[in-house]
C-alpha cells in the first residue's frame, strides 16, 4: 500500500513537472550576442504570447518574427536576449496567465520592452500591469478596440492615464469587422448573414464591427447569436443555419474556441456550400499544420471560407521578408503576425536608438523608450511601412488584408488588402 | 384513477409512479418539441425556412447530445451511489476513451466512412466500443484500486482532492504522450439523412440515439435483474451491512467504477464518431456537463442522471434555437438551481437501490 502511494505520489510529480517543462519552453531562437566591446549593457526583449498547445499556430510565428528581428538588426552598446513568457494553460489563451507573464516581465529590470499579447482578452489583464510599471508593450496582434478607445481603455490604464504604455501595430476591430463585411457583401456577394461570436472580447467585438459595417453596405443580418468558447457541439447552430439559408455566415472568434469545429459540423451536415468569414482569428495557417482553423475544419469545411488579418499585406519587400524568415527557420513560412512582431521589434531597436546616448541607467532607459515610443509626433520604418502611434497607442495603419483558402495549397491566399485610412466604410 | 383511489395508499403510490412517470416524460418532450417548432424560423422575412423540418433536426440534435451527456453522467451517479464520492477524474476517463478510439481506428487504417460493406462496419464500429469501453473500465479500475481504496476511510475531502489529482494526470498523460491539439478521429459511420416514415434523421444521430437509450436499458437490467447488481445495490444501501451479508465489498466497488468508466469510454467513442475530432481537453467541460446532470436528476440516482442529461441537451439546444445561445451556459446551470431550491435532491431524489 505504501508503495502504491509513493508510486502515485512520484506520478504525479513527473507529469506535473512535464507539464511544466513543456510550458515554458522557448521554441524562439534567443540572439547571439552582438559580439561589438566589452562594455555592452545586457537588456531584454521580452515576449508575451501563447506559444503551446492550439495556440502554438499563433505564437510561435510571431516570437519568430522578434527573434528575426533581433538578428538582423544590432544597437551599437547593448547586449539584447529575450525574456520568453508563454500565456497558454492547457493548450489555451489564458488572460490570468497573462497578467502573471507581465508582473515577471516588469519585474525583470532587465526587460526594456515587451511584445504581446496575441489575444485581446489577455492584453485586457495586462495592460493595468504595464501601464502600473511603465513598461512599453507593442502588441503585433490585438484588435479589440475596448483596449484604446473609450472609457473602457481608460480604466484599464488608470495607474498612470497620461503614460502610454500599450500599443499595437494592428488596426482595430471596427476596421477588421468592417473587412470581414466587405469581404462578404462584395466578394462573396452575400446579400444575407448569419452571424455568431465566441462572447469573448475579441470574437464579441469583431461580430460587432461586421454587424455595424454590412448594414451600411446594404446586406441584411437574419440572425445573431452567441456560441460559448467551450462549445463543442454545434449541431444546432449547423441546424438553424440549414433552416436561415444565409448568403453568409460569419464567425466572430477563435480557432480554439471552436469554429474549426462549427465549420467541420456544417460541412458534416452538407452546408460547406455556405460560404463563411471570420477574422484573423482564424488566419493561423495552413491546411497541413496542427491546430489550425484549416485543420480542423477538414478538407470537405475548407471550401467557401474567408479570413482577414488587421495588417498590411503588401509589405514593402515581402520576399526578402520571406527569404530571411525562411533561412532563420529551417524553411517555414512566416505566419499572419510574424511580420508585425518583426516590426514591434524595430520599433523598439529605433527608439533605444534614439534615446540610448548617454543612459545606462535600466530603468531610466524603460521609461525613455516607453515615452519616445509612446510620442504621437514620432514615426518607425518598419518592415510594414511607415508606421506611428496615435494619442491612444493605436497605430496610424489602417489596412485590413483579405484572403480566401486556396485549395491547391491547401492555405490563405491573399485577396486584396483595404486601406482604411483612405477608404473608409460609411 | 377511481380505482386507484380505491386501493391501498402502497398500492396507490405504486400505481401513480408507473403511470405518472412516462406520461410526465411523454408530456414533457412534447413540450420541448413544440417549443423547439416554435423558435425555428422566428426571424422576419425567411420565406422558405420549414419550421417543422428545423424543429425535428434540432430535436434529434438535443437528444444525440443529451445521450452522450447521460452516459457520462452515469458514471458519475454510479461512484456517488456506491462510494459517495464524487469522482472528478471521471470527465477525463471520457476524453481518454475519446483517444482510444482515435487510436484504435486510425491504427485499423481507417479514415472515412465505411460505405457498402456493412458487416465490415459493424464489426469495426462493435470492436472499437469494446475496445474503448475494456480499456477505460480498467482504467476505471485502477484508478480505485490505487487512488480511491487507501483512502476510503479517510474525511471526504482527500478522496475528492486525489480525484481532482487524477484528472491532471490523465489529462496531462495525453497531452505530453499523445497530443497538445485536436486530433482527427476517422468518422467511420456513412451519414446519409435516413428517412424512416415522417422522420428524417441523419444515420450518426440514430446510431447514437439507439446506442445510447440500448446502454441505458442494459445497465437498468443489470442492477435490478442480476446478482452483481444486487450486491451493488445493497453496498450502496449499507455497506457493513452488505459485507456481513457475503457481499464482496472492494470486488463490487471495483465492478462499479469498471462499469461507469466503460459506459465513459463508450461516451469517448460516441464523441469521436459523432464529431469526429478529439483534443486533450474536452474532458473537463464534458464532465462539468455531465456532473451537472447528475446532480440536476439526483445524485446517486441512475434513472435520474439519464434524465438529467438529456435535460440538459435540451436546454442548450432551446438555448440556440431561441438566438440566445450565449446564455446557454447561464441557462444549464440556473435550471440546476431552479430544481436545487424546490427539491434539494434533484429532480428523481438521490436513492441508488429505489429506482436503480
Amino acid at each position: 500500500m505504501k508503495y502504491a502511494r509513493v508510486g502515485a505520489g512520484l506520478a504525479v510529480l513527473a507529469v506535473v513537472a512535464a507539464a511544466c517543462g513543456s510550458s515554458t519552453s522557448s521554441p524562439a531562437a534567443s540572439t547571439a550576442a552582438s559580439g561589438g566591446t566589452g562594455a555592452a549593457i545586457d537588456i531584454k526583449v521580452g515576449i508575451e504570447l501563447p506559444m503551446t498547445g492550439g495556440e502554438a499556430p499563433n505564437g510561435v510565428p510571431t516570437a519568430n518574427g522578434v527573434a528575426l528581428a533581433l538578428a538582423q538588426i544590432k544597437v551599437p552598446g547593448f547586449n539584447i536576449t529575450i525574456n520568453q513568457q508563454d500565456d497558454a494553460v492547457a493548450g489555451v489563451h489564458n488572460a490570468d496567465q497573462g497578467a502573471k507573464n507581465m508582473t515577471a516581465l516588469v519585474n525583470d529590470a532587465q526587460v526594456l520592452f515587451a511584445v504581446g499579447p496575441y489575444n485581446s482578452s489577455v492584453a485586457q489583464a495586462e495592460i493595468p500591469v504595464s501601464n502600473a510599471a511603465g513598461l512599453m508593450q507593442c502588441s503585433p496582434a490585438n484588435t479589440a478596440v475596448t483596449l484604446t478607445k473609450g472609457d473602457a481603455a481608460v480604466a484599464l490604464r488608470k495607474t498612470n492615464p497620461t503614460k502610454i504604455a500599450y500599443v499595437r501595430v494592428a488596426t482595430t476591430d471596427d476596421n477588421q469587422g468592417a473587412g470581414t463585411a466587405d469581404i462578404a457583401y462584395n466578394i462573396a456577394k452575400a446579400k444575407t448573414a448569419y452571424v455568431l461570436d465566441d462572447t469573448q472580447t475579441y470574437g464579441k467585438g469583431l461580430a460587432d464591427g461586421f454587424e455595424n459595417a454590412y448594414k451600411i453596405f446594404g446586406g441584411k443580418e437574419l440572425k445573431r447569436d452567441g456560441v460559448p468558447g467551450t462549445t463543442t457541439d454545434f449541431t444546432s447552430y449547423v441546424t438553424t443555419a440549414q433552416g436561415l439559408n444565409p448568403g453568409i455566415i460569419m464567425y466572430g472568434g477563435v480557432t480554439t474556441s471552436g469554429i474549426g469545429l462549427f465549420r467541420k459540423q456544417m460541412a458534416q451536415a452538407g452546408l460547406a456550400n455556405i460560404p463563411l468569414v471570420g477574422g484573423d482569428g482564424i488566419s493561423d495557417g495552413s491546411a497541413a499544420t496542427a491546430s489550425t482553423f484549416l485543420n480542423i475544419a477538414g478538407a470537405a469545411g475548407d471550401v467557401n471560407t474567408y479570413s482577414t488579418v488587421a495588417a498590411i499585406h503588401d509589405i514593402p519587400n515581402p520576399t526578402q521578408f520571406a527569404t530571411d524568415y525562411k533561412a532563420m527557420f529551417q524553411g517555414a513560412e512566416p505566419g499572419a503576425y510574424s511580420a508585425p512582431g518583426y516590426a514591434c521589434t524595430q520599433i523598439f531597436l529605433q527608439a533605444l536608438t534614439a534615446v540610448s546616448k548617454g543612459v545606462t541607467d535600466l530603468g531610466q532607459l524603460r521609461e525613455a523608450v516607453r515615452a519616445y515610443v509612446a510620442d504621437p509626433s514620432h514615426t518607425f520604418n518598419t518592415v510594414l511601412g511607415t508606421v506611428g502611434f496615435d494619442a491612444n497607442g493605436d497605430t496610424t495603419q489602417h489596412t485590413i488584408s483579405y484572403y480566401q483558402f486556396d485549395a491547391t495549397s491547401k492555405d490563405w491566399k491573399f485577396l486584396q488588402q483595404r486601406d482604411f485610412t483612405a477608404n473608409p466604410v460609411k | 384513477m377511481t380505482t386507484a383511489v380505491q386501493g391501498t395508499p402502497a398500492a396507490r403510490v405504486r400505481l401513480d409512479r408507473r403511470f405518472v412517470m412516462p406520461v410526465a416524460l411523454l408530456l414533457a418532450l412534447a413540450v420541448a418539441y413544440a417549443l423547439m417548432v416554435l423558435g425555428s424560423c422566428a426571424t422576419v422575412g425567411v420565406g422558405t425556412c420549414d419550421k417543422w423540418a428545423q424543429g425535428q433536426d434540432q430535436f434529434i440534435n438535443a437528444l444525440t447530445i443529451g445521450g452522450v451527456y447521460a452516459l457520462i453522467a452515469l458514471g458519475y451517479t454510479l461512484v456517488y451511489g456506491i462510494i459517495e464520492l464524487i469522482n472528478f477524474a471521471h470527465g477525463e476517463v471520457f476524453m481518454c476513451g475519446s483517444f482510444v478510439a482515435w487510436f484504435t481506428l486510425t491504427r485499423l487504417g481507417f479514415s472515412g466512412p465505411i460505405a457498402d460493406n456493412l458487416p465490415l462496419l459493424v464489426l469495426v464500429v462493435a470492436f472499437t466500443f469494446l475496445v474503448s469501453m475494456a480499456v477505460m473500465g480498467v482504467v476505471g479500475v485502477v484508478i480505485e484500486r490505487f487512488a480511491y481504496r487507501p483512502l476510503r476511510n479517510a474525511p471526504r475531502l482527500a478522496p475528492l482532492i486525489t480525484a481532482i489529482g487524477v484528472s491532471f494526470i490523465l489529462q496531462n498523460l495525453i497531452f505530453v504522450t499523445i497530443s497538445n491539439s485536436i486530433v482527427t478521429v476517422p468518422q467511420v459511420i456513412p451519414n446519409p439523412v435516413l428517412n424512416i416514415g415522417p422522420v428524417h434523421i441523419r444515420g450518426i444521430n440514430l446510431f447514437v440515439i439507439v446506442l445510447t437509450v440500448a446502454l441505458m436499458a442494459a445497465l437498468h437490467g443489470f442492477i435490478t435483474r442480476t446478482t452483481l447488481g444486487r450486491a451493488m445495490r445493497s453496498t450502496a444501501i449499507d455497506r457493513d451491512a452488505a459485507q456481513i451479508l457475503g457481499v464482496n465489498i472492494n470486488s463490487t466497488i471495483a465492478l462499479t467504477f469498471f462499469i461507469g468508466s466503460a459506459l465513459a469510454g463508450a461516451a469517448g467513442v460516441v464523441q469521436g464518431l459523432y464529431f469526429g475530432v478529439t483534443v486533450f481537453n474536452i474532458g473537463f467541460q464534458a464532465g462539468l456537463k455531465a456532473f451537472t446532470a447528475a446532480v440536476l436528476g439526483g445524485i446517486g440516482n441512475t434513472t435520474g442522471a439519464a434524465l438529467g442529461g438529456f435535460v440538459i441537451g435540451f436546454i442548450e439546444v432551446l438555448a440556440s434555437v431561441y438566438g440566445v445561445g450565449r446564455w446557454s451556459e447561464a441557462a444549464v446551470f440556473g435550471a440546476l438551481v431552479l430544481v436545487l431550491v424546490f427539491r434539494p435532491t434533484g429532480i428523481l431524489g438521490q436513492q441508488l437501490a429505489d429506482r436503480a
